[in-house]
């Protein structure tokens, strides 16, 4: 399955090409987006088992509530004395749980990492339109990350508002122990995030708008490039409102002024002095961003997943240009729903019902997104190869967790459900697993253009299995505590009668997490194993179409040789004649093989 | 893709089934699981038609959800079978009618659903002005309590200024020289209400973000400080019910628990005046 | 921006037209940096419009040094037109002092925002004091941040058009001053806004 000669660009030993360049220049402090997108990725991998660990420490809690984890009480003393965690710990636990997997997981693997390695191979450019400002928006980013972890280690101990940081729980020192120093550097972290993911998505935009290879029109763009150009303006608009309410916050927390605290606040028995702010005002900024936010990072995982599908149905995608337009309309929309996270806020019942409606012609671009990526498999030969099961992950997760939005926007069911486990379970299956599956799927995917070598086929199978089935079955399950009045960011469910039920429906959860995380154990040792000694890797393993699979793997510096390709045709001509198979790459001339489209 | 791969030792074919078999349990387990009775026990009049709405819902996206998993198992098994590729492309004719028909579809189950079902159980929660014969009752919530107030037999409350208040001896910040206060029936954590008559419920909170939960009245809204959102609802079943706390609030948010106690009419009564007696 | 520019011409050595095109993406990319800046700003519009109409809002008198002020960041773009008048006509000397005039204002305009600052502190009316003087400091604060990147991109146009660096050939440094231009005139419309925003709402 080599990938014929002639096929393949031919490109100049660049690294021969570039002898000024140290080995700390080369993959340190490198502009090569290739290089910058496998240092996201890992340093994403990395905040994901932090992450990881996060979550495994909230089900242990909720699962065993009164047991004593000795062994944990040595490792963590002052979070868990006596192996029983602490409230101000759990909170903290929570928070940076939800902080570090939405921002600096998803974020970095899928979002930064990926964008960064696909986007100038897929649309045929040697690189991003600002190498240097790329390289800085890594480096912010890594620090970033660092400080949010140290904020661990401050007085107080970290966040403890949850990711969402309402003030004034967020805003008063004494509300909360995580409301100390440790919602400052939360703070600071996020504003370093938010200044390098600007920088980041600047790239991407001015990237995809004006270094198209000659013939790679908007309309020949992968689905996973419109994603990601989709998600970058998306990025772009939303998050000034988050820096806003961040500085804002700070000066509450620090200055002493009160844009969020009103007036005859009492809090530890002391009058504060703060006069007339308003609380709602944070919701209102920290939701304009929080909602495009999700489909900053959907959005993606869904283009990529769009890109699978055709290559191991060996058929085009279905409705090309329709998925386009979803992607556009979902994304203007997601400007102007942010309310939805405010039914029951005290937010005017009438911005309730407008938002209700609004939120809900959402369906209608997302539905037939996800029932054209189901079409996709009609008539297709489904070759069930890892990335592909990924694939069909994420339009199973898509497609249940999708459900549980018309509920949630729905305003008047809201009511019951806003700030149950449902809402939990809801966006654990949608910005927690159609994400995590679609970077799943992306690794397999594209680890051997990365690396040049394939990861291991039968590894990654039982690491769907062990990902894909517990992720399923708890997070669908909270849908259901939800229904029951289970309320999220509780330490525990031991104090209602109505919650006692709960109980052994949570314990399940729990098992079901640790085997999910035991799970991804066999995505890190394949990984591992992979880098090191997988089958070495041809320029295009699975026979796609899409311009990175016409250079090497992995690609050099500069991507393509001495001249760009020249851009033919759409990104799905699958299921052509041609003398190398069933597919025709975008480079290959009309000549060659008729344009379909 | 003709050569045999190294690793694909079973039949595709086989393991096609297999895999369309996960989703249709996913599909099949998820319905035959959701299908059970979850919602706490209703206990209030507009309570009814959020039920209905959430039913609405669970049986119509439960349907989608269960043909979506079944589908897409379909394709799989199907597919996974396949020497060749069936049909290439579908005409872009298909693919628009496809689209279009299944976005109006869900419009019209999501929209639909909204306007036939939910908003007039919005516009009757909300917008419905409370009978004269309707128990006001103030809830000030606090880390990590709440803190109940009746106005008494004069109909109104007392003056509160956020200077006076002390955690011990003055929580609500009671200012004892007006006379409005004199009556005014206080107690923590517990509130009790008669079956079938209006309730108002006006909130406040004195330090940071609490929601007001009833879970088996379909009652929730967030205490903000500096706000007063009123609460308006008919208990129509007597018994003892738990008031929870939905908005993290700090350390204690896991066990600020009240107690809503519905009771007959006569037996709010006495209550009342018992209160009113052992607080003089 | 001073190094990607120089890093990456560097490296690849372009041709002219592809210089061309670079200045183009650099053009491009700083129209989505201004959108993102428009949309911060925004968001600060929508809170001081939802804090506006709070009760307590009581209006602070704004120091008069910013009338001078903003006549000091007009006086900024002018000559920034100035040195793009003077290097169009190759009077590259002209063009270059014209340059530093304008980084001068630039800076003088902060001075005054300072001087401002310390009017109010004087009276007694820091950023706590009320809500329009919070909002006073803090949005002459971001904006200020604002200003000090940009007087950082001028100097870079400064320095290539005094060594000549940026000016071997007449088109690229027209672009190379219509990148300084746009984001400073582009911080000065939103001082205007901002001065207006703050007198008058």
């Amino acid at each position: 399955m080599t990938t014929p000669a002639s096929q393949v660009v031919e490109t100049p030993p660049h690294d021969a090409a570039e002898p000024h360049l140290g080995f700390v220049r080369r993959y340190i402090f490198s502009t090569d987006h290739k290089i910058i997108g496998i240092q996201y990725m890992l340093t994403g991998l990395v905040m994901a088992i932090a992450g990881a660990l996060l979550a495994t420490l909230i089900r242990l809690q909720l699962g065993w509530p009164t047991h004593q984890w000795q062994w944990l009480a040595l490792l963590l003393p002052k979070g868990m004395p006596g192996g029983v965690m602490t409230p101000e710990f759990y909170l903290a636990v929570v928070t940076m749980h939800g902080t570090i997997m939405v921002f600096f997981f998803i974020s970095y693997v899928l979002v930064s990492g990926f964008g960064n390695f696909l986007v100038p191979l897929q649309i045929g450019a040697r690189d991003m339109a600002f190498p240097f400002l790329n390289m800085l928006s890594y480096w912010i980013a890594l620090l970033s990350a660092l400080v949010m972890l140290a904020s661990f280690f401050v007085e107080g101990g970290a966040a403890a508002a949850g990711w969402t940081a309402y003030p004034p729980l967020s805003a008063v020192w004494s509300a909360v122990p995580g409301s100390q120093l440790g919602q400052t550097v939360w703070l600071l972290s996020m504003a370093l995030f938010i200044v390098s993911f600007t920088m980041s998505s600047l790239n991407f935009v001015a990237t995809v708008f004006s270094l198209r290879a000659p013939g790679m029109s908007m309309w020949r763009m992968s689905l996973t490039v419109w994603s990601y150009f989709i998600s970058s303006i998306l990025g772009l608009l939303a998050f000034p409102a988050l820096t806003a309410a961040a500085v804002m916050l700070l000066l509450d927390r620090h200055l002493g002024t009160s844009f969020f605290l009103p007036s005859g606040l009492v809090v530890a028995n002391r009058l504060l002095p703060n006069q007339g702010g308003s609380p709602l005002l944070w919701q209102h900024l920290f939701w304009f961003l929080g909602h495009p936010e999700v489909y900053v990072l959907i959005l993606p995982a869904l283009g990529v997943a769009c890109d699978i599908l055709p290559t191991f149905t060996r058929k085009p995608i279905f409705g090309y240009r329709i998925q386009v337009w979803c992607l556009i309309a979902v994304g203007v929309l997601s400007m102007i729903v942010w309310g939805h996270h405010m039914f029951v806020s005290g937010m005017s019942p009438f911005s309730g019902e407008y938002f209700s409606l609004v939120t809900l012609t959402i369906t209608v671009p997302m539905t037939i997104f996800g029932v054209n990526m189901l079409a996709s498999l009609s008539g297709g030969r489904l070759l069930l190869r890892t990335p592909m099961l990924f694939a069909l992950g994420v339009i199973a997760l898509f497609g249940s967790g999708g459900f549980g939005g018309l509920f949630l926007g729905n305003a008047t069911a809201n009511m019951q459900l806003h700030d149950t486990y449902f809402v939990v379970g809801h966006f654990h299956l949608m910005i927690g697993g159609v994400t995590m599956l679609g970077t799943f799927g992306a690794i397999y995917f594209w680890f051997p253009k990365m690396f040049g070598r394939m990861m291991s086929e039968r590894l990654g199978k039982v690491h769907f299995w062990f990902t894909f089935v517990p992720f399923f079955t708890l997070f669908f399950m909270q849908h259901f505590l939800g229904l029951q009045g289970m309320l999220r960011r509780y330490y525990a469910f031991t104090s209602y009668d109505f919650l006692k039920r709960t109980q052994g429906q949570n314990v399940v959860i729990s098992l079901l997490a640790m085997v999910l995380v035991a799970g991804q154990l066999v995505f890190l040792a394949n990984f591992v194993w992979s880098l090191l000694k997988g089958r070495v890797a041809a320029a295009n393993p699975w026979q796609a179409t899409t311009l990175e699979w016409t250079v090497a793997s992995p690609p050099p510096h500069g991507n393509f040789g001495a001249a760009l390709p020249d851009v033919h045709r759409w990104s799905y001509e699958y299921g052509v004649d041609d003398v190398e198979g069933d597919f025709a790459a975008q480079s290959v001339p009309p000549e060659r093989v008729p344009v379909t489209a | 893709m003709n050569k045999p791969e190294p690793n694909a030792r079973r039949s595709p074919a086989f393991e096609a089934a297999l895999v369309a078999l996960l989703f249709v349990t996913a599909g099949v387990g998820g319905v035959a699981y959701g299908a059970r009775s979850w919602m706490p026990e209703l206990a209030s009049r507009h309570g009814a038609g959020i039920d209905a709405m959430l039913h609405y819902l669970l049986v119509t996206v439960g349907a989608l959800f269960l043909a979506g998993h079944l589908v897409l198992g379909y394709f799989i098994w199907r597919g996974g079978g396949r020497r060749q590729i069936g049909l290439r492309m579908a005409s872009h004719k298909t693919e628009l009618v496809l689209s279009i028909a299944l976005g109006l579809g869900m419009l019209l189950i999501a929209e639909g659903g909204v306007i036939a079902i939910g908003m007039p159980v919005w516009t009757e929660y909300f917008g419905a002005t409370p009978p004269s014969d309707a128990v006001t009752i103030e809830v000030t919530a606090q880390q990590f309590a709440w803190n109940v107030r009746y106005p008494g037999p004069d109909g109104k409350f007392g003056r509160t200024d956020p200077r006076l208040m002390d955690d011990a001896l003055n929580p609500l910040g009671r200012d004892r020289s007006d006379p409005a206060g004199a009556d005014d029936v206080i107690t923590t954590n517990e509130i009790t209400v008669p079956v079938g008559r209006t309730v108002r419920v006006q909130l406040r909170s004195k330090d940071v973000i609490h929601s007001f939960f009833l879970p088996n009245f379909r009652v929730k809204q967030d205490a903000v400080p500096g706000m007063t959102p009123e609460v308006v609802f008919v208990p129509t079943r007597e018994g003892e019910f738990e008031l929870a706390c939905a908005q993290l609030c700090g350390l204690a948010h896991y066990r600020m628990r009240g107690f809503f106690n519905v009771v007959s009419p006569p037996q709010f009564d006495e209550w009342l005046r018992k209160q009113a007696a052992t607080a003089n | 921006m001073d190094n990607v520019i120089a890093f990456d011409t560097a490296r690849v050595g372009r041709a002219d037209d592809e210089i061309d095109r670079h200045e183009d993406v650099v053009r491009l990319g700083l129209w989505i940096f201004l959108a993102t800046v428009t949309m911060l700003f925004a968001a600060f519009t929508s809170a001081y419009i939802v804090r506006r109409s709070g009760t307590d809002w009581r209006p602070i008198a704004l120091p008069s040094v910013l009338w001078l002020n903003t006549l000091v960041l007009a006086a900024s773009s002018l000559a920034l037109e100035v040195a793009r008048w003077s290097g169009t006509g190759s009077r590259w000397r002209a063009a270059s002092v014209a340059f530093a005039a304008a980084i001068a204002l630039g800076f003088a305009f902060l001075g005054g925002q300072v001087l401002a600052w310390r009017q109010l502190m004087a009276v007694g009316l820091y950023a706590p004091a009320s809500p329009h003087s919070s909002f006073f400091y803090m949005l002459t604060a971001v904006h200020g941040l604002h200003v000090i990147a940009a007087l950082a991109v001028l100097a870079w146009g400064a320095v290539r058009t005094w060594t000549g660096a940026g000016r071997r050939d007449l088109r690229q440094w027209t672009g190379l001053v219509g990148i300084c231009r746009t984001f400073w005139h582009f911080l000065g419309g939103v001082w205007i806004y901002l001065f207006v925003l703050l007198s008058i709402y």
